[in-house]
């Protein structure tokens, strides 16, 4: 198998792993929960196939609902978000010939600020569709909004340093 | 197929979002108690709103059939309500003078009580009346028919159930008819103008006539026995020949409000026409000799 399927199939496996054992019982302010398994589609070269998007989308937050006692929240806001994924991609993607040919999305390709709109995007999805179907009413609308602002942001901060992890290991190997 | 093969892999994606979306969310209420109650509450709601509207189509649609079974329906009670009302009448029916005259008069006739079924007003004035008698009841072409405001008209034709009556407010129609009180006789005509005025033409100009006079049936025909009041007259004038006098009359039977009446028979009406046939063919053969 390919060196960096095998690194996309370890970092799949990774996320999932801190998701349900560490950053699920996590409530800061009792409000926010982080949720930065999304961070697996920033991993997916610009040339993957839609429907890997959502099938990996699907599968990440299925196994994800098995541990939380969520089942289908998790794979339906994350299906969704994969769906999402690759439009929101082409929107903030930066333009130029150099992004003509495909890439994988991160600071060293999109520098950070880039980078970070497409994963506060991603994570403002994700965290909307979560908690709407979580809470399955628009009766509480301000509190689903700040529980998905401050989940979002919280995941947003858990990618960043995940994606400067990330960056500092290739930037050794290197 | 090559298109729709296409389709699918443009869209795949797509179709593999709605599919992997609706397993989620049937994990979704499946597995949750407060999505699922939200979910089937709103689907109960749902189903609801699209029975009844189902329900209002459905009965709708068979407003025609309701509104035939209505018309039936109404127009039973109708006829029920007709024949009670008449059946009231006749209870509450006090008789007037004439009405009485009448019943002495008929009383050595044989008569057969009818109702008008159809009052047809036409306007070639060949007006007519449908009884609810025919020959099964001993109805017979001829006979004369009054009503309680007097003479009506006279049967024309008869069928075993149903009477065609031609009234005096027919364009053919001619009653012999005296002056009440004299032997002064004329012919009842009508001219189609109002339906209470009719003429009694051929009256001798020496007639001794007064406005107000009643004028009866003459019996000098098989229709009607003498006496039957017909009406009064209006006014006295002269014939359009100038040899007569023309009587308007006022017609004491209403064809706007007839309902009752009364066929008159006649008891020596055979031996009359036997007569009338023997002379006429002896005057035949008189004349072919």
């Amino acid at each position: 198998m390919r060196p960096e399927i095998l690194t996309r199939i370890y970092w799949f496996i990774g996320l999932w792993l801190v998701q349900v054992v560490v950053l699920d019982h996590i409530a800061l302010l009792g409000y926010a929960i982080p949720m930065p398994y999304v961070y697996f589609f920033c991993l997916l070269p610009t040339n993957t196939q839609r429907w890997v998007y959502v099938a990996t989308g699907f599968c990440m937050g299925f196994l994800t609902d098995l541990f939380t006692g969520t089942p289908g929240v998790g794979a339906a806001s994350c299906c969704a978000t994969g769906l999402a994924a690759p439009y929101l991609l082409n929107l903030f993607a930066p333009s130029g010939y150099a992004f003509d040919e495909p890439f994988t999305p991160s600071v060293r390709t999109m520098e950070w600020w880039p980078f970070l709109r497409f994963v506060i995007s991603l994570t403002l999805l994700n965290c909307f569709v979560y908690f709407l179907l979580e809470a399955f009413t628009l009766m509480y609308f301000g509190r689903l909004l700040l529980t998905t602002l401050l989940s979002a942001a919280l995941s947003t901060g858990f990618i960043a340093a995940f994606e400067a992890l990330r960056k500092n290991t290739r930037h050794k190997r290197l | 197929m090559r298109n729709l093969i296409l389709f699918l892999q443009r869209y795949v994606h797509f179709i593999l979002f709605a599919v992997l979306e609706l397993a989620s969310l049937a994990l979704l209420f499946s597995f949750n108690r407060l999505q699922s109650t939200a979910f089937f509450s709103a689907t109960n709601s749902v189903a609801a709103a699209i029975n009844r509207m189902w329900g209002d189509a459905a009965a709708y649609v068979a407003l025609r059939d309701v509104n035939t079974r209505l018309e039936h329906e109404n127009t039973l009670l109708k006829m029920q309500n007709d024949a009670l009302r008449g059946l009231i009448d006749e209870q509450r029916h006090t008789p007037d003078a004439t009405e009485k005259r009448i019943g002495e008069i008929l009383g050595k006739y044989p008569v057969i009580p009818a109702k008008v079924t159809s009052n047809e007003q036409r306007a070639d004035r060949f007006n007519h009346l449908v009884i609810d008698r025919g020959t099964d009841d001993g109805v017979a072409d001829g006979m004369g028919v009054v009503g309680g405001g007097g003479v009506v008209g006279v049967i024309s034709e008869a069928s075993a159930h149903y009477s065609l009556v031609i009234p005096v407010t027919h364009k053919k129609s001619a009653i012999s008819c005296r002056i009440r009180g004299s032997d002064w006789f004329g012919y009842l005509t009508w001219d189609g103008g109002s339906k209470l005025i009719a003429y009694l033409d051929e009256v001798p100009r020496y007639a001794v006539v007064e406005r107000g006079m009643a004028i009866e049936t003459s019996g000098y025909s098989d229709v009607f026995p003498p006496g039957i009041f017909v009406g009064n007259v209006l006014a006295v004038g002269s014939a359009p020949d100038g040899q007569s006098l023309r009587l308007t009359i006022h017609l004491g039977t209403d064809y706007s409000n007839l309902r009752n009446v009364t066929v008159v028979g006649n008891l020596h009406r055979s031996e009359t026409d036997t007569l009338r046939n023997h002379t006429a063919f002896v005057e035949g053969v008189l004349e072919k000799n």
